[in-house]
């Protein structure tokens, strides 16, 4: 059994390895461009250039998946000459890259009417601006230098050049005279760190984790309502197979499962927030609030997925449970004279809820489409409506990042399923 | 002989067709989806003719309007008539989602049958890379291939088949498994046919029946995924006019005309419900006779 989980682990490895590269490579054959997303139509190509530059986007794409993959500070440190660390500074500061000196100051560099400054913090805390002039000399008798800039890049200044004008948008911070090269510094996937968003220019770590509680807690407390009611219309509509009671039940299933999740979902705005005016028809909160605090604002989201995903699993548990109660050993219960309650609960239950839960945990894969529905039905601020919106805007590292999540999610659920599955089902459990 | 033999064959023809529809008639269930998706079959072939609008006319002077007499159904943000986009946009619906599930059914059964058929390493192969297709949420699917090909009525219809094929292939291979080892089989083995011939001409035939109802059920899913994309803004790009984006616009604008997001609302739940009636019923009216 543990061989098996270890094999199974190593595949979802490979897969998700294979599905970044899929990813990166489609993401590069997709029309539009990232920096002229972030500038706007009216920069200028100049303008557009200098920011692809300052994005790490020219350089050649196998670069830029390891970069991402395993992270690039060790490959440039040795420009900087010091050892960069991925830091805050200090508390309550973002997090950001350094270059530290042997005593464990961090120093940054920024370039300020045409001279460096050196941005140094102690270990102690305190920050000080120390005008910079240590320059190099290369073979073209220019005066240069390698440093780390305020927006976590190693950056090669030249003195003196008119270089570049940076486009100031988007919270990116870039002033004349920037620098000639720009290496966005990455820590790695693999080290933990998903990297920075393109789109908002803020890590993707942090917000995705916020964006994937909220949506972890509708899909939580949507589940908490979607099985009870679920399971008790499938058996009652399983045990008494072909009367009225039935057909409603099936019925009622196959028509709201079939109806799409926006269109059900813009249907109940329609009802509830419009005509009866009871329910907020959007769920935006403010990112540090928890759906929780919000009560009203995610009633409508759980009602519509419970709608699309109550039928579903009602029919599966039907089915399932007309199956077991047409089974032998069922007639022979009936036939030995044990009580109706008895048999339902003692003898059919059980083995009419296993296809169930395993269809269930499969089922996931569907939840998940349902939700990044539902969370732009209503501009819930979820993992789904995070991912949509990166996507539109060819934000890479923010769709590598869900991509991810979604995919271990996908993969790591039919694990749990196969292994419940194993454990509910003795035949398969002792062979 | 020819004349008595083509009147046989005839004969039987009509005789299967009769089971057919009575299959059909016999369910009450049956009966309404197909009368829903007749409705809208009709709209759709005749909405030049019916169509009171063009569908892409707009109107400033009259924009975001209640039900008239002019405007039947109101107008859109853009003055546009509702009625008119609803009727031409059940043309693009009922031609995208029949496509993309023929692409899938004629790539899923090719795969199915060739992996069912050989078996071994083509088989292990074709079924592991359709696995981890179908291990994937088929949003992120539609996501990742609509953001690298853009937003148009082909890249829906390939999206669409891309994540229908693997489910398809499935099924025709776990059919075949079973009808590989039938005698007809071995003897057309024996008489030394081709593989393919074997495949298309003996063995599809035979995958006939769940292929088909399975279709159908997927036609009801591609409407589903079609509406979807239109909502999220992958679909067609505008101004066409496409269920799920008129849904989307008129989100928008549903504080100002309510009744503006309730048609197209309507019209894809109903056409979706109709088809997914009609698939059970058939369905199951199959399998009590079996």
């Amino acid at each position: 059994m543990l061989r098996y989980i270890l094999r199974r682990l190593g595949f979802m490895l490979l897969t998700m390895l294979l599905v970044s590269i899929v990813v990166f490579l489609v993401s590069e054959v997709a029309p539009g461009d990232v920096a002229r997303h972030v500038l706007g139509q009216f920069a200028t190509d100049e303008q557009v250039e200098l920011l692809r530059n300052q994005m790490g986007l020219n350089q050649p794409l196998y670069v830029r998946y390891f970069d991402w993959l395993v992270g690039n500070d060790w490959r440039h440190d040795s420009k900087v000459g010091m050892p960069l660390t991925y830091t805050r500074a200090r508390p309550g500061d973002e997090l950001e890259w350094w270059a530290v000196e042997p005593d464990g100051t961090l120093v940054q560099w920024r370039m300020k009417s045409g001279s460096l400054e050196q941005i140094r913090i102690t270990t102690d805390g305190e920050r000080t601006l120390v005008p910079f002039d240590e320059w190099d000399t290369n073979k073209d008798g220019e005066e240069i230098f390698w440093g780390v800039d305020n927006a976590n890049h190693v950056v090669l200044w030249v003195k003196g050049s008119e270089d570049s004008t940076g486009p100031a948008s988007a919270g990116r911070t870039m002033t004349k005279g920037g620098g000639r090269e720009y290496y966005p510094l990455k820590k790695g996937l693999l080290r933990g760190d998903p990297g920075i968003s393109l789109r908002t220019n803020r890590p993707v770590g942090p917000t995705l984790t916020r964006r994937l509680r909220n949506s972890f807690s509708l899909a939580v407390i949507a589940f908490a309502f979607i099985m009870p009611i679920a399971l008790l219309l499938g058996i009652l509509a399983g045990l008494r197979e072909g009367s009225p009671a039935d057909r409603a039940i099936s019925l009622f299933s196959l028509i709201t499962t079939s109806i799409p999740e926006f269109a059900s979902g813009v249907f109940l705005i329609l009802v509830f927030s419009f005509w009866l005016d009871l329910l907020p028809g959007a769920s935006v909160f403010v990112d540090d609030s928890t759906p929780l605090e919000n009560p009203k604002m995610i009633v409508l989201p759980i009602l519509t997925l419970t709608l699309v995903e109550v039928g579903y699993v009602a029919r599966m548990t039907r089915a399932s449970m007309v199956e077991v109660m047409n089974a032998p050993y069922i007639r022979t219960a009936v036939l030995k004279g044990l009580p109706y309650r008895r048999i339902v609960f003692v003898h059919a239950l059980r083995n009419a809820l296993m296809a169930p839960i395993t269809v269930i945990m499969l089922h996931v894969n569907w939840l998940v489409g349902g939700i990044v529905v539902v969370e732009a039905v209503y501009g819930y601020p979820g993992v789904g409506l995070y991912l949509l919106d990166s996507a539109m805007f060819k934000d890479i590292n923010a769709i590598e990042a869900g991509s991810m999540v979604m995919v271990a999610l996908a993969v790591s659920t039919q694990l749990i399923a196969d292994i419940i599955y194993t454990f509910l089902n003795p035949r398969i459990r002792y062979t | 002989m020819s004349t008595n033999a083509h009147l046989q064959k005839y004969t039987n023809r009509l005789r299967k067709l009769g089971q057919g529809l009575s299959i059909i008639s016999n369910s009450r269930v049956a009966v309404i989806g197909l009368s829903i998706i007749l409705f809208w079959v009709f709209i759709a072939l005749f909405a030049p003719i019916i169509a009171p609008r063009d569908p892409l006319a707009q109107d400033s002077s009259a924009i975001n309007q209640d039900p008239s007499t002019t405007y039947l159904l109101g107008t859109d943000h853009l003055g546009r008539d509702i009625l008119s986009r609803l009727m031409y946009g059940t043309r693009t619906i009922l031609t995208l989602a029949p496509t993309s599930v023929l692409t899938s059914v004629c790539i899923g059964t090719t795969l199915g049958l060739i992996s069912g058929y050989f078996g071994g390493l083509i088989d292990e192969v074709v079924m592991r890379l359709l696995d981890a297709v179908m291990a994937f949420p088929a949003i992120l699917l539609y996501l990742i291939i609509i953001a690298a090909i853009g937003p148009s009525a082909l890249n829906v219809v390939i999206a669409i088949t891309f994540v229908g094929t693997p489910g398809i292939a499935r099924l025709v291979r776990s059919l075949t498994l079973d009808i590989r080892t039938r005698d007809y089989i071995r003897a057309a083995e024996t008489r030394g046919e081709n593989p393919f011939y074997i495949m298309f001409v003996e063995i599809l035939p035979n995958v006939r029946g769940p292929l088909i109802i399975d279709s159908l059920l997927r036609v009801g899913y591609a409407i589903f995924a079609i509406g979807t994309l239109g909502f999220l803004g992958l679909g067609l790009p505008p101004p066409e006019p496409d269920w799920g984006g008129m849904v989307a616009d008129a989100r928008k604008f549903i504080w100002i005309n309510p009744l503006g997001v309730l048609w197209p609302i309507l019209a894809i739940a109903s056409l979706v419900v109709g088809l997914n009636l009609f698939a059970d019923g058939l369905r199951e009216e199959t399998t009590r006779y079996q």
